[in-house]
């Protein structure tokens, strides 16, 4: 079993952001992004993808990680004015070399 | 790409074919290539999302496309440098790869039989024959004031042919039953529309007399309670009438659709319905018999997948047939296959032989004698151009009448070639007999 604090850092990855720009980014500098929660540190941040992502044997390690706080949009609703949540997003670097399979993850 | 053919019995062969790994993998690549430029997934700009993802999505559906292609490729250039005729689809399963660059596929399938049509030169074939003579025609007249017959009462004892007003009660061991008791009820003897028992009972009965006699019901009587006993019957008659035929005069006449009530007109209408009537009656016959003839005197070996696809139509058929007389719940009910499997094996074979026939002695229709068809057959219709160019406007409603076209050819064809003699056929026989299909 998984103790307290892994539980922990299980909640802090929300989703993988998979554009042009991230694909971009990926190749360049073997960087992935991820929405994560809006409270999480970069140590979290940098502890949860290891966590998540490292296999029996293949280590990940995560050289770097850059936040993002993303200003949710203002909308309109009919005359009502609306905002959409702000969240923050996770431009995670790992060490040259590894990689992350988001299509054979559970 | 190399194959190899075997045969697994009279019609089933089995086809080894190889196809090349790269030529598939060159193919794929070149699918999905295609594939990327349209493709659209959300954060992309279509065009724009990266190879791996599509090839992630898309790869394991593009791979089937191409090797379904590449093998029913292969399988059909097989059949037709083989010149096989296929009959029914083939089974294709993968087998096991000689090397690793090849997959290997095996395809199962039947052929249709090679065989030799019956012989006619020694066989005969009863041909119906009969020719309508003015007793025909009587006869036809007789049976139409039949039906137009009303009934006059009569004070006398009833006779086959007259209807009673009868109250009846019935009882089994001094006891009734239900169904056994009726009142104001009509009965026409010498109809067999009653129990032979009772109407012997009543013969001769004269309004106003009350009779009692035994009837024995028949052990298969559709009540099993009345099965195999024997009741009482008591009746009281009221009413004797006979039956009184319409003359034959003008008003006849007019009732049958002569205007100027002409009784030789009619006469003469009536003939040629007759004649319409026993020429088709005689062809159905004589088609029957002719296609038996060719059933019995052919010996082939039936591709079992033309059979299985022959039961299949005919189950379509009847649940058709059910549907369009009200039932509900058709895919509930159970189709026994074997229930149809005898009907559809003899069309399997049929088809066959007329096929055959066709081939080798040129009897496809000619465009004409469709046409020729189609417009007698539109005749019966208000619109007949309408109906013509309705037919014609869609191959499988011609392919209905082509399909007659043909049939008299192979019949016409059989007599001419076969020992023909001629049988005469009573004509009430042939009027019993259902209109042949």
């Amino acid at each position: 079993m998984s103790t307290a604090n892994e539980q922990k850092l299980m909640q802090v990855l929300l989703a993988p952001i998979i554009s042009e720009k991230s694909t971009l980014v990926g190749e360049k500098h073997n960087q992935y992004v991820f929405r994560v929660l809006d409270r999480a540190t970069k140590p979290e941040i940098k502890a949860a993808v290891e966590l998540m992502f490292s296999k029996k044997d293949s280590q990940i390690e995560v050289t770097g990680v850059s936040v993002v706080n993303v200003h949710g949009k203002h909308k309109r609703f009919g005359r009502q004015m609306g905002r959409r949540v702000n969240w923050k997003k996770a431009y995670v670097t790992l060490k040259a070399g590894q990689d992350i399979n988001f299509q054979a993850t559970e | 790409m190399t194959s190899t053919i075997e045969t697994i019995s009279a019609l089933e062969r089995q086809l080894t074919m190889n196809v090349a790994v790269a030529q598939v993998e060159r193919e794929v690549g070149e699918r999905l290539k295609k594939l990327s430029r349209t493709v659209r997934m959300p954060g992309f700009r279509p065009g724009k999302v990266p190879m791996k993802l599509v090839a992630a999505q898309y790869e394991p559906q593009v791979r089937g496309e191409v090797l379904g292609d590449a093998v029913q490729k292969a399988f059909s250039d097989e059949v037709e440098s083989h010149k096989l005729r296929v009959a029914g689809y083939p089974k294709i399963e993968a087998g096991e790869a000689g090397a690793s660059d090849v997959m290997a596929f095996k395809a199962t399938f039947e052929v249709y039989p090679e065989f030799e049509p019956a012989d006619l030169a020694g066989v005969r074939v009863e041909r119906p024959v009969l020719a309508v003579t003015d007793a025909e025609v009587d006869r036809t007249i007789e049976s139409i004031r039949k039906q137009r017959a009303t009934f006059a009462e009569a004070a006398r004892g009833a006779q086959a042919g007259d209807r009673v007003k009868i109250d009846f009660v019935g009882t089994v061991d001094g006891v009734e039953f239900p169904g056994g008791k009726a009142s104001d009820f009509d009965v026409t003897l010498g109809e067999g529309r009653m129990l032979p028992d009772f109407e012997a009972g009543m013969a001769g009965v004269a309004a106003g007399e009350t009779r009692s006699f035994d009837v024995s019901f028949p052990a298969e009587y559709q009540s099993s309670e009345l099965a195999g006993k024997t009741a009482r019957f008591t009746i009281t008659a009221h009413k004797v009438e006979e039956p009184v035929l319409p003359p034959i005069d003008e008003a006849l006449a007019r009732d049958l659709g002569v205007a100027d009530g002409d009784v030789a007109k009619m006469r003469s209408e009536i003939r040629d319905n007759v004649e319409r009537e026993v020429t088709q009656r005689l062809a159905g016959m004589a088609k029957q018999r002719v296609m038996q003839v060719l059933v019995d005197g052919t010996e082939v070996t039936l591709p079992k997948a033309l059979i299985e696809a022959e039961i299949d139509r005919l189950i379509e058929a009847m649940k058709a047939d059910l549907h369009s007389r009200g039932m509900k719940d058709l895919d509930k009910l159970p189709f026994e296959r074997d229930m149809f499997r005898e009907r559809a094996e003899r069309r399997v074979k049929l088809g066959l032989i007329v096929s055959e026939y066709i081939k080798r002695h040129n009897l496809a229709a000619r465009p004409e004698q469709v046409r020729k068809l189609v417009e007698e057959s539109a005749r019966t219709f208000e619109q007949p151009f309408e109906m013509i160019r309705w037919v014609y406007s869609q191959p499988d409603r011609l392919a209905e009448f082509e399909g007659m076209a043909v049939e008299t050819n192979v019949v016409n064809w059989v007599l001419e070639h076969a020992a023909v003699e001629d049988v005469a056929v009573a004509f009430d026989e042939l009027m019993s007999t259902g209109r042949a299909s």
